[in-house]
C-alpha cells in the first residue's frame, strides 16, 4: 500500500467516523405518531416548547414556531400548519384596520392551554448596580409605552418608587416588530384602562382613526420594535440596553434572569406577575362557555381582571389558546388529528405540573375539562377518559378551587402604595437579588440628583439594613463586601433565599446620607436630604444574560475552528507538493 | 479572448470596421457538438426564462397593490397596506442606506485582502488565505446576524458615538436624541441602526467581492509586473501602477456584485434593525428598514393585500438590482480587465 493509499484510507475513515457521530443523536425511538407542526405565539412558547420535548418520549414530534399569534393564526387558516397557538382569538372585526380573518365555521376550536402574565422587562441601573425592583403604576405604564414618559428619573415614576433615586436616563421602550397577541393584549388593557392616553399616542403615530386593540404596534421614533418576545427580551438584557423595558411573558424574563416591574393594582398593591398572582387575577377573567358557539367558546374577557381589588392581583394576566382543527381538510389527516390530540391531552394533563416552574400559571380545572372536551372535536383523535386528578395539577382541589390561587400569598406591606419607601425584594429573574432601598421620605426635592456623590456621615440613629450577598463574581471595585446604609422600615428583612440580610443598629443620618464608607466603590447617595442612601451593598455580576464561559473551552472552541480552517489547506499544500514532486 | 472563431449561427458575424467582409465559414457539427449547442443553449435560455418568469410573477402578484395605490407607492413612508396606507419611501431608502454602508466597508477590506493574497502574502499561506475568505462566504446569514445581534451591536456603540460626537455635524451622522455630554446618555439610541446591519452585511458581501477581485489580480501580467520592478518600483508602486489599473474592472464588478448581494441581504438585517417607517437618514440613529427584511418579517402574517403589497415592495427590490447588476455589466465591459494595459 502507497502512502498516498494509506492516506486516504485513513480520510474515508475519517469522514466517516464524523457522519457516525453526526447521526447518533438523531435516532429517534421509532414514531408511531406522524409528525405535526404548529406555529404562532411566542408568548406561550416556552411552555409549547417543554410539552413538545416532554412529549418526545412518547414519539409524538411536533414541531412548533414561535412567529407570533397573527402569523400563527395565518398559517392556521392557510393551512400551512396543523395547529397554531394565539393569545388571542381569530379576529373577525378587527380594530386596527388590518384585514378580518374569517375561518370557515366550525373548522376549528379553542383550547385554553397556558396563563401567564405578560411582564415589564427592564434593565435598569443605579450607579452601576441593577435595579430589581423596580414599580410603575399602570398609567405610567402607559405613559412609557407611548412615549410621554422619557427619563427614569420623571417625577411620575419616582413617586412609584419612593425607594429608589431614579437615574436620569432615558426610557427605552422596546415593542414587537411582529404581528403579535401580547401587543393585542397590551393594547387592549391599554384602552380600557388609559383611552386618553392611547388615543393621543394613536394619533402621534399615524395609525388613527384605526385606533382600536391591535396586534401591531405602532411606534414612534426613539422606540425599539424587536421581533418575537426573544427578541425584546435579547434586546432589554444586552449590556448596552440600559435604560430599555419591553413588555414580553414572564418566562422571559426568568430565562434572562432579568427583574421585572411591579405594577400597580386596583387595590393600591404593586404586584408581580409570578404563576400565583396570574392565578388569582384569572379568577375575574370571564370565560364564555356558549358551547354552541365555536366562535367565542372558552375566549377570555378580562376586563374584570383589570379592576379586581385582590390585593394579589397583576393586571396583565391572560390565557392562552391552542386553534385546533376540527376538520380534517388540506395537509390535515386523520393520522396527523390523532397525533395532535395526544400532544393536547398531554398539554392539558401532565404538563401543567411544571407550568409554574417555566413562569406561567397552571390551568385551573374547569378550563382543563372543558379542554377536554374541545379536544374530543380533533378529527382522529383516540379519545382518552383521563382522571383528572392524575393529571397533578398543582391548582386542583377536592372543593373545587383553585389551589394556587387560593394559597397564593398576600403582597407585603411595603408592596402598598403610598408608603415611605418600598420593598427591596427582586422579581422575575432576579427575585434573589434585593435592591436596597433608602429609608423613606417620599420624592423630595432632591429626587433628581443623580450621579453619585460621597458624604460624610451624617449624625441620627436608626435601623439600616445592610444587603450583602455572598456572592464576589461582577464587579465590585472594593472587592470583599460593601455595607451601606438604607433603611426598610418594612418589608427590610423579608426576602427570600438566595441572599443573606443582615440588619444591623447603624448610623443614618438626620439628612439621609449613610456615613459608612466603603471605600470608594462609589454607590453612595449623597447630595441634599431626601435622595441619599439609595445604596446596593451588592456585587451584581453585571451581565447575567451571557454565559461566561470559561478559558480552556473558549481555547479548545479556536484550536479547533483553526484547526478546521487551515487542515484543508496544508492537506491540499501537501499533496500538490507531493504530485509535483 | 477567443472571440474570432465564432460561428455564424451565433450570430456574432461582427465584420472588422471598414475591411472586407470574412469569407462565411460553414461548419458542420457532428452529434456531440449539436448536443452540447443544445445543452448550452438550453441553460442559458433557461436563467433567461427564471428571470423574466420572476419579474412577471411579480409584477403581476402586486398589480393588485399597486393599482390602488399608483405612483403614490414610491412616495408612502407608512406599511399600513390593509387601511390603504403603504409605500416604499423608507423601505427603499433604508435598503439603500444599509446596502451603502456595507460596500464602503467591505470595499476597502476586500480590495486589500486580495491585494494581499495575490501580493504580498508567502506561497504556502495563500492557500489557507482563500479558504478562510471562502469560509466567510459559507458561513450562514443567520449566523452573521445573530453574532452581529449579540456581540458586534454591544462593540459598536463605542463606534457609532464617536463617529456621532466628532462628526455628528454632517447631516448623515445626526443621531436624534444622543447626548455625547451625558453619562448616562442611553446607548440604545445606537443599536439596531442601518449602520450596524451595514457592518454584519458588509462582512457578507467581503468575501465575494474579494473572490473578484482576487480572480483579477491574479491575472495581471506577470512581464508587466516584472517590468515594474525592473524599474525599481517598489512592491507598493507596483500595485499602484500596474495591478490596481489591470483590475479596475474587477474591483468595479466585484463591488457592485456585492451591492447586489447587501441590497437583497434579509435575516441578518431582520435579526439586527428596529424596523420604522419614516424617512431617515441618519444611519447611525437606532431603527431602520429594508425591503427584503420587511417582506420577511410580513409574508407569514399578511392578509391577501398585504401580501401583494409585499409583492409589489419585492418587485422595486428586483427592479434596483436588476439595474445595479446592468450598470455593473455595463462598467465591467467598458472597462474590461487589462484593457487598459493590453493596449
Amino acid at each position: 500500500m502507497t502512502r498516498r493509499a494509506s492516506l486516504r484510507v485513513i480520510a474515508v475513515l475519517l469522514i466517516g467516523l464524523v457522519v457516525t457521530l453526526g447521526a447518533l443523536p438523531t435516532s429517534p425511538v421509532a414514531a408511531a405518531y406522524q409528525r405535526i407542526s404548529g406555529e404562532g405565539s411566542s408568548w406561550a412558547a416556552n411552555a409549547i416548547d417543554a410539552m413538545r420535548v416532554n412529549v418526545r418520549q412518547f414519539g409524538i414530534t411536533v414541531d412548533y414556531n414561535p412567529s407570533g399569534s397573527t402569523s400563527g393564526r395565518k398559517n392556521f387558516l392557510n393551512g400551512t400548519v396543523d395547529f397554531a397557538a394565539s393569545d388571542i382569538p381569530f379576529q373577525f372585526h378587527p380594530e386596527d384596520g388590518s384585514a378580518p380573518e374569517n375561518p370557515a365555521p366550525d373548522s376549528y376550536a379553542y383550547i385554553p392551554v397556558v396563563a401567564g402574565g405578560t411582564s415589564f422587562m427592564y434593565n435598569l441601573k443605579i450607579n452601576g448596580k441593577r435595579v430589581t425592583n423596580l414599580r410603575l403604576s399602570g398609567q405610567n405604564v402607559a405613559k412609557i409605552f407611548t412615549g410621554v414618559v422619557k427619563m427614569w428619573n420623571d417625577p411620575a415614576i419616582q413617586a412609584d418608587n419612593p425607594g429608589l433615586v431614579m437615574p436620569a436616563r432615558a426610557v427605552v421602550p422596546v415593542v414587537r416588530s411582529d404581528g403579535s397577541g401580547s401587543s393585542a393584549q397590551f393594547t387592549k388593557w391599554m384602552i380600557s384602562r388609559f383611552p386618553s392616553i392611547w388615543t393621543t399616542y394613536c394619533q402621534k403615530s399615524g395609525r388613527a382613526p384605526a385606533c382600536g386593540f391591535t396586534s401591531f404596534y405602532p411606534t414612534i421614533p426613539g422606540m425599539i420594535s424587536q421581533s418575537g418576545d426573544l427578541g425584546i427580551a435579547g434586546y432589554v438584557s444586552q449590556g448596552f440596553a440600559e435604560g430599555a423595558i419591553g413588555y414580553v411573558n414572564y418566562s422571559y424574563a426568568l430565562g434572562s434572569q432579568f427583574p421585572v416591574a411591579k405594577v400597580l393594582n386596583a387595590a393600591g398593591f404593586y404586584t408581580a406577575p409570578t404563576p400565583q398572582n396570574v392565578a388569582v387575577s384569572l379568577l375575574k377573567a370571564k370565560i364564555n362557555t356558549d358551547a354552541s358557539n365555536p366562535e367565542v367558546y372558552l375566549t377570555q374577557n378580562l376586563d374584570g381582571v383589570y379592576t379586581d381589588t385582590d390585593p394579589r392581583n397583576y393586571q396583565l394576566s391572560s390565557y392562552s389558546y391552542l386553534i385546533v382543527p376540527t376538520k380534517v381538510a388540506g395537509q390535515f389527516n386523520l393520522a396527523k388529528g390523532e397525533t395532535l390530540g395526544a400532544f393536547a391531552y398531554y398539554a392539558m394533563c401532565q404538563a401543567q405540573q411544571q407550568s409554574e416552574s417555566l413562569g406561567y400559571s397552571p390551568m385551573p380545572i374547569n378550563l382543563v375539562q372543558a379542554s377536554f372536551d374541545q379536544i374530543r372535536k380533533i378529527p382522529g383523535v383516540v379519545v382518552q377518559n383521563i382522571d383528572i386528578k392524575q393529571c397533578k395539577n398543582p391548582t386542583f382541589s377536592t372543593d373545587g378551587t383553585n389551589t394556587v390561587a387560593k394559597t397564593a400569598a398576600q403582597p407585603l406591606a411595603c408592596d402598598k402604595q403610598g408608603g415611605v419607601t418600598q420593598c427591596p425584594n427582586g422579581t422575575g429573574g432576579m427575585s434573589n437579588v434585593p435592591t436596597a432601598v433608602k429609608p423613606g421620605a417620599p420624592t423630595g426635592g432632591g429626587a433628581t440628583t443623580t450621579l453619585p456623590v460621597r458624604s460624610s456621615g451624617g449624625g441620627g440613629g436608626g435601623a439600616t439594613t445592610t444587603v450583602v450577598r455572598g456572592d464576589t463574581g461582577g464587579s465590585t471595585p472594593t472587592g470583599g463586601t460593601t455595607p451601606t446604609g438604607g433603611t426598610t422600615p418594612t418589608g427590610g428583612t423579608t426576602l427570600d433565599g438566595g441572599s443573606t440580610v443582615d440588619t444591623t443598629p447603624g448610623a443614618v443620618g438626620g439628612d439621609g446620607s449613610s456615613g459608612d464608607g466603603s471605600s470608594g466603590d462609589g454607590s453612595q447617595q449623597g447630595g441634599d436630604g431626601a435622595t441619599a442612601g439609595v445604596v446596593v451593598g451588592d456585587a451584581m455580576p453585571t451581565t447575567l444574560s451571557q454565559s461566561h464561559a470559561s478559558l480552556p473551552l473558549v481555547l479548545l472552541v479556536v484550536v479547533l475552528t483553526l484547526s478546521l480552517i487551515l487542515a484543508p489547506a496544508f492537506a491540499w499544500r501537501y499533496f500538490t507538493n507531493r504530485r509535483t514532486t | 479572448m477567443l472571440d474570432t472563431t465564432t460561428l455564424p449561427d451565433l450570430g456574432e458575424t461582427a465584420a472588422p470596421d471598414g475591411g472586407p467582409a470574412p469569407r462565411p465559414l460553414k461548419a458542420r457539427r457532428n452529434r456531440g457538438d449539436r448536443i452540447f449547442f443544445g445543452g448550452v443553449t438550453l441553460s442559458g435560455l433557461v436563467v433567461l426564462s427564471i428571470m423574466v418568469a420572476v419579474g412577471l410573477f411579480l409584477a403581476i402578484q402586486a398589480s393588485q397593490a399597486l393599482r390602488s395605490t399608483g405612483l403614490s407607492f414610491l412616495t408612502t413612508s407608512e406599511w399600513q397596506p390593509d387601511r390603504g396606507k403603504f409605500g416604499i419611501a423608507s423601505v427603499l431608502l433604508g435598503t439603500v442606506l444599509i446596502a451603502l454602508v456595507a460596500v464602503s466597508i467591505a470595499l476597502p477590506i476586500s480590495m486589500a485582502t486580495a491585494l494581499f493574497i495575490t501580493e504580498v502574502a508567502p506561497t504556502w499561506l495563500r492557500s489557507s488565505l482563500v479558504a478562510l475568505v471562502d469560509l466567510m462566504a459559507a458561513v450562514p446569514s443567520v449566523v452573521y446576524g445573530l453574532w452581529g445581534l449579540f456581540l458586534l451591536e454591544g462593540q459598536l456603540i463605542p463606534v457609532s458615538r464617536w463617529v456621532n460626537t466628532f462628526f455628528g455635524w454632517l447631516p448623515f451622522f445626526k443621531v436624534v436624541g444622543a447626548d455625547p455630554n451625558s453619562p448616562l446618555s442611553s446607548a440604545s439610541v445606537y443599536t439596531a441602526s442601518a449602520f450596524i446591519a451595514g457592518v454584519v452585511v458588509a462582512m457578507m458581501v467581503m468575501p465575494i467581492q474579494c473572490v473578484v477581485m482576487r480572480e483579477v489580480f491574479s491575472q495581471v501580467p506577470v512581464g508587466e509586473r516584472e517590468g515594474a520592478f525592473a524599474l525599481g518600483s517598489t512592491r507598493w508602486g507596483m500595485v499602484r501602477v500596474v495591478s490596481i489599473p489591470f483590475g479596475r474592472g474587477g474591483i468595479i464588478g466585484g463591488t457592485m456584485l456585492g451591492l447586489g448581494r447587501a441590497l437583497g441581504e434579509t435575516i441578518a438585517v431582520l435579526l439586527i434593525i428596529s424596523p420604522r417607517f419614516d424617512i431617515n437618514f441618519h444611519v447611525l440613529e437606532a431603527g431602520g428598514n429594508s425591503v427584503s427584511s420587511l417582506i420577511a418579517l410580513r409574508y407569514s402574517e399578511a392578509s391577501g393585500f398585504g401580501l401583494s403589497a409585499l409583492m409589489a415592495a419585492g418587485l422595486a427590490l428586483f427592479a434596483v438590482t436588476l439595474v445595479v447588476n446592468f450598470t455593473a455589466s455595463w462598467f465591467v465591459a467598458r472597462s474590461r480587465s487589462g484593457a487598459g494595459s493590453e493596449a
